[in-house]
Order: C-alpha cells, then structure tokens, then sequence
C-alpha cells in the first residue's frame, strides 16, 4: 500500500515536468507574441526595431532553452515571474483568484456529489419507474441548460423576489465566512446542477451493474434486508467510477469556468485564463497552465489513493 | 422421517422477448429432515431457478412465480410478506452458489461477510460474532482461522471460497442447506473435498441438503434421493440406488452413459446425450426430450406422458419406461 501510494506520489512530477515543456513550447508555436498583440491593441505602426527592442526588456531575444532555465529556477523558489503584460508579480495576482476557484470547485463539487450519489442510487433501486423517468429528466434538464443561463435565471430572481443580490467582491472565507458563502453559494448551485448530471447517470448505471453481481445475489440469501445491501455491499463497488468522473469534473472546474464567472462577475482563474492567452502573456498563461495541470495531477492521484481505499484487490497489489 | 420441505407444482416463468419462458414448469420434490436430495440435470433446465423460487430470489420483474407452493416446516413461502422471507433466507435456509469467485463481495472481508448474517438472525454482538465465524471457518478446514478473517476474497483460493460459503451457510444453523452446483468451477480433486466437507458436516450437523448438480456422477455418493430434471419438470424420481441400478427414463440413462461412474472400472468411451435441450418458450405438446429419445414411440411426440409410480416411490415419465427395465446402464 504505502509502496503503491509512493509510487503514484512520485510518478506526479515527471508529469508536471512533461506538462510545463510542453506549454512552454507551444506557447511560442502560436503565431503572433506579446509585443506585436501589444502594438496592434495600440493601432500603432511599429518597425521591427522597435518591436526587437521590446522583446529583448521582455527576455524573449533570449535562446529558448535559456529562457526556459529561467523559468524552471524561478518555480523552483515558487516564484512565477512577472506577467509580460502587466509587470504585475503573479504568484500575488494569482493567490485570491486560485483560492476563489479553488473554493468554487469544492463546493460545486459538493453539491454535484449530494445531488448524484442518492439520486443516482435511486434511480437504479426504483429501475423504470417514474421515479426512475424523474430522476433522468432532473439530470439531463441540468445538462441541457447552460450554467450561466441558470445563473442569469438565479440572479433575476433573486434581485425580482428578495431584492437582493449576491455580493461582488471577493472576501475570502477566513475573513468573512457568511460575505463570502453569499457570494460563491450561487454559482456552486448553478455550477454543481450542471455537473452532478453526468455523475448520477454513471452512478445509476454503476450501480445497476453491481445490483446485478452474484455477490449482491448472495447478500440477499443471506436474508440482509435492502438498506444494508446497498450500503454496505453495492455502494463501495458501485462507487469506483462514479469517483472518477468527479474527480475529472473538479479539475475542469478549475479554469473552465469562464463564462459562469462573468455572469457572477467572479474574479477567478477562467476569465484570467482567456486574457492571458489572447494577450500571449508567456509568462502568466504558463502559470495558470501549470496550476490548472497540478490539479489534474493531483485529483489523479487523490483518485488512485480513494480507489485503493475501497477497493482491496488495489491496495494489495 | 417428517417433511422439511414440500415443492408442490412450481411453476416459474420468465418474461422475455422471445416469448414466455416456462424454466419451471409443474416441478414437486420434497427434502426430509436431515436427508440430501439431488436435483440433477443438464445445463439450463431450470435447476436454479427453482431453488431460487424456494428462497424466493428469483430475478424480479423479468422472472416471476405463478403457481404452486413452496411448504417448508408447515408454512407456504410463497404467502410470506418479504420481511418474513428476510427472516427465513439465511437463517432457516441458506444457499451456497455455484461461482466462488464472484459470489462473495471482493470489497468486504471475510469475517464482515460471515459475521452479518450472525448479528442480523442471531442477534451476536461483534465480539461473539467473531468468535462464532472463527469457529466456523475451523469447521470447514480452513488453517489459522483468526488471521483469516480479516482477509478479502481474493486472498483465497477457489476452493477456500467454497468452504467460506459453506461456513456462511452453515453460520446460523439453518435446517436446509441449497447448494446449487457448489463443485461445478473447482479443480476436480478440490471438488471431491467440498463434497466430502459437505455431505460429513450436513450428517454431522443434521443439516437437511438440496444438492443441485448436472453430473449425476457426482450425486451418487452424496444424495439419499434423486430427482432427474429435463426442460423444467421432474421426468424421473427415486433413491440413489433406484437411479443408478434401475433407470426408468431415456433421460437418466443418457446421463447416466455420459458420465464416468466412481463405482465401475473407467470406461474406454462416455457417451453424450445428442442434440440440444428444448428452447424452454416454445416446448414441444408431447415428452420434451421425444425429439432426442432412441426409445421414442409414435405417442412421444403428440401426447405427454404421465408421471408413473413404481414400487416405492420410483417414478418416471415416460411412455416406453417399462421397456427400459431391461436396458443396461453402460
Ligand atoms: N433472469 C432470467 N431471464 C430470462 N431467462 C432466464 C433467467 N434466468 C434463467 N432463465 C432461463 O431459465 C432456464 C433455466 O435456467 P437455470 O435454472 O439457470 O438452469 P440450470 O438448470 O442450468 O441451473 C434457462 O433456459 C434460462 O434461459
Ligand atoms: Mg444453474
């Protein structure tokens, strides 16, 4: 076990490694950089000498290799750099809006979870059923609708009906809990609906698979009543991919959210995202790029780690 | 002996696309207390099913039981509500499976699986269930039965599972043991001492015994009584020693044929039944074994034949069965 989980632990930072060449090179692949989108934005007319000049106080005349050694040293002391196209530091630009998103996704994540789990579970035990119809058209209803629609829909209504709205500026939760669950509740609604779909699809088919195992057929011989069959013996079994799927779905959420953050007006990491790339802000689109793959890592390893939790034939191995 | 149980014209059917599948049909066997019984027959002749109708496990919508009585120890099972059920599976009657790689819960250790049915129908707390399900592991002849338990099954072997099922079988101290084809998916020599533990711990135990099985080979040094089953009916009845002396149905003696006996010298050539059971929605109006039967006369296959009671109890269902007193069994 503890091999096992050392081995996954270790196997995360030649990942990252691979990760962070490859965005470091594609990056400059795309053509057009961060001084000829500067000058343009401007509608100025620049010679190439200008635009050398300007690359060279930028570090970009510099060979790749060099700039990319850089680049390493500094992550090494956990410093990004500067963004190019603010000369604003961005590990501070960075720290409110990680955490905002990082806050986003958990709770969405939560409420994806609470939604999909009992009533994916429900919708196998009552197979065909209305219950069953009902439970599909609740999740394929919170698909089909945008989460930034059901957000504008969440807005309207509460300014309509409570005239009321959400706060707009980020407070982080240990400065002011209650400020801050105000704000971020709503898009964690919105967002979690949306996402809980996919989840209590898989967690319905999942589990009608394993109800239809031999052992759950021998739990029932065994005169246990339904509660405890599907607690105790179907549900770890059942949960094995349904973990997956919210593990992808939280890292997701962690830079795909550009459009709910704008309906919210959230100052998180996708509408930073969007900027970073348009402008070819090298260094700040590396960072993001690098933060939002140190989550997908992660969540993969967390994922590994709850599989061999429930699942014995992992943890021996 | 008084009758444990009383299968009384079972009828179960299953819903299909195909058509009504009629894997029961008019089915009545009886178990005495502390016998074992054989149910015998080919693949897919409803052998399962019926004995989950007995436990009522039956897989619901598409499989349902329409007719008969299942009497165990007085009281029709059938005309139980399902928390009286709950109260006689596992506890009055408990079922060994035939897969013993997939029939136990690979995320559960052993002693969860064994202990549960303890503390549900005993009412043990978890230190007696323990100790219970220590206990019992020894009985089945599983070594070092304390480390044992908090293993999981895929730390067990094949025939350490099917002794584990044996000792959940036997946790609450049930008066009927289902086993339904408990030997099939081991190693033959391991099969051998399963139903050695089997039959020397329902004698011991005075456990009564369905033993359910295709190798009518096997049953012969196990079952005190034997029921020959063919497309979901019963076609031939009797002692262990009626059936294998004396076989009063084409059936029985094609299996007969088709089997190595432990009792005789081995023979050179075993001889399998032709053909393919009958597709179980749409039966033949005569015998249903008629359209594979060497003996069949013109009547075989336009009217069914009757169950016929020899001496003692021997019976068959077969038009021709007094000519076959004759035949030689291999
Ligand atoms: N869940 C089910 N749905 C449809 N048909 C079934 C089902 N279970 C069993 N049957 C049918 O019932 C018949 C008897 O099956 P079974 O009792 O498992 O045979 P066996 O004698 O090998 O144990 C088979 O023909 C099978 O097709
Ligand atoms: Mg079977």
């Amino acid at each position: 076990m503890t091999h096992y989980i050392l081995k996954r632990f270790l196997l995360m930072f030649p990942t990252l490694f691979g990760v962070a060449v490859l965005i470091f090179l594609l990056l400059r692949v795309v053509p057009g950089d961060i001084v000829e989108v500067r000058f343009m934005a401007q509608g100025q007319y620049s010679s190439e000498a200008v635009m050398a000049i300007e690359r060279a106080k930028l570090g970009l005349d510099k060979p790749l290799w060099q700039q990319f050694t850089t680049w390493m040293w500094g992550l090494l002391h956990l410093d990004f750099g500067v963004s190019m196209w603010t000369g604003a530091p961005i590990t501070e630009e960075l720290k409110l809006r990680f955490e905002l998103s990082l806050q986003l996704a958990i709770m969405a994540t939560v409420v994806a979870t609470l939604l999909a789990i009992p009533l994916g579970i429900l919708a196998a035990v009552k197979q065909d059923t209305w219950i069953d119809y009902a439970v599909r058209v609740f999740s394929i209803a919170g698909l089909a609708m945008p989460s930034f629609w059901l957000g504008i829909l969440m807005i309207l209504a509460m300014l309509i009906i409570f005239k009321w709205l959400p706060p707009m500026v980020f407070t982080s939760f240990w400065v002011n809990p209650w400020e801050n669950l105000a704000q971020l509740i709503w898009p964690a609604l919105a967002v979690g609906y949306r996402y809980s779909a996919v989840a209590t699809r898989m967690m319905r088919s999942a589990m009608l698979e394993v109800l239809r195992e031999d052992y759950i057929r021998t739990a029932r011989a065994k005169g246990l009543w339904l509660k405890l069959i599907l607690s105790r013996h179907a549900l770890k079994n059942a949960m094995l991919p349904v973990i997956t799927v919210i593990g992808l779905e939280f890292a997701f959420l962690m830079g795909g959210l550009v459009v709910t953050e704008q309906v919210f007006s959230l100052n998180g990491l996708g509408m930073l995202f969007v900027e970073a790339i348009s402008h070819r802000d090298y260094t700040l689109t590396q960072a993001l790029v690098l933060i939002v793959a140190s989550v997908f890592i992660f969540v993969n390893f967390a994922t590994d780690i709850a599989y061999a939790w429930l699942d014995p034939r992992i943890r021996y191995r | 002996m008084a009758k444990l149980l009383e299968v009384k014209n079972l009828q179960t059917q299953f819903l299909t696309s195909a058509g009504v599948v009629r894997a029961v049909d008019g089915v009545s066997y009886d178990v005495d207390e502390g016998e074992t019984v054989a149910l015998v027959g080919e693949s897919g002749c409803g052998k399962s099913v019926s004995a989950l109708s007995i436990m009522r496990l039956v897989a619901e919508p598409a499989g349902r039981i329409v007719g008969g009585e299942i009497v165990f120890k007085g009281r029709d099972l059938l005309k139980l509500s399902e928390e009286e059920m709950r109260d006689v599976r596992g506890r009055d009657i408990a079922m060994i499976f035939q897969e013993p790689m997939t029939s136990l819960n690979p995320v559960l250790t052993i002693g969860r699986q064994l202990t549960e049915g303890l503390e549900i129908h005993l009412g043990m707390g978890p230190a007696a269930a323990s100790a219970r399900a220590i206990e019992l592991l020894g009985l089945v002849g599983i070594p070092d039965p304390a480390r044992r338990l908090a293993q999981y099954p895929h730390q067990f072997s094949g025939g350490m599972r099917q002794r584990m099922m044996v000792a959940m079988a036997l946790g609450c101290n049930p008066a009927l043991i289902l086993a339904d084809e408990p030997t099939t998916a081991l190693d033959v020599t391991i099969q051998a001492q399963v139903l050695e533990l089997l039959q020397d711990l329902s004698r011991r135990l005075g456990v009564a015994m369905l033993i359910i099985t295709h190798n009518l080979g096997v049953v012969a040094r196990y079952a005190d009584r034997v029921n020959v089953m063919y497309a979901g009916r019963i076609i031939e009845r009797g002692t262990a020693a009626e059936i294998y002396a004396d076989p009063r149905h084409p059936y029985t003696l094609g299996l007969l044929r088709s089997v190595p006996r432990l009792d005789e010298p081995i023979r050179a050539k075993l001889d399998p039944i032709e053909g393919q059971p009958p597709d179980l929605s749409r039966l033949p109006p005569g015998c249903a074994f008629a359209p594979r039967c060497a003996y069949r006369v013109e009547r075989c296959t336009e009217v069914p034949p009757l169950a016929a009671c020899g001496a003692a109890g021997h019976m068959s269902a077969c038009w021709v069965s007094a000519s076959l007193a004759k035949e030689p069994v291999a």
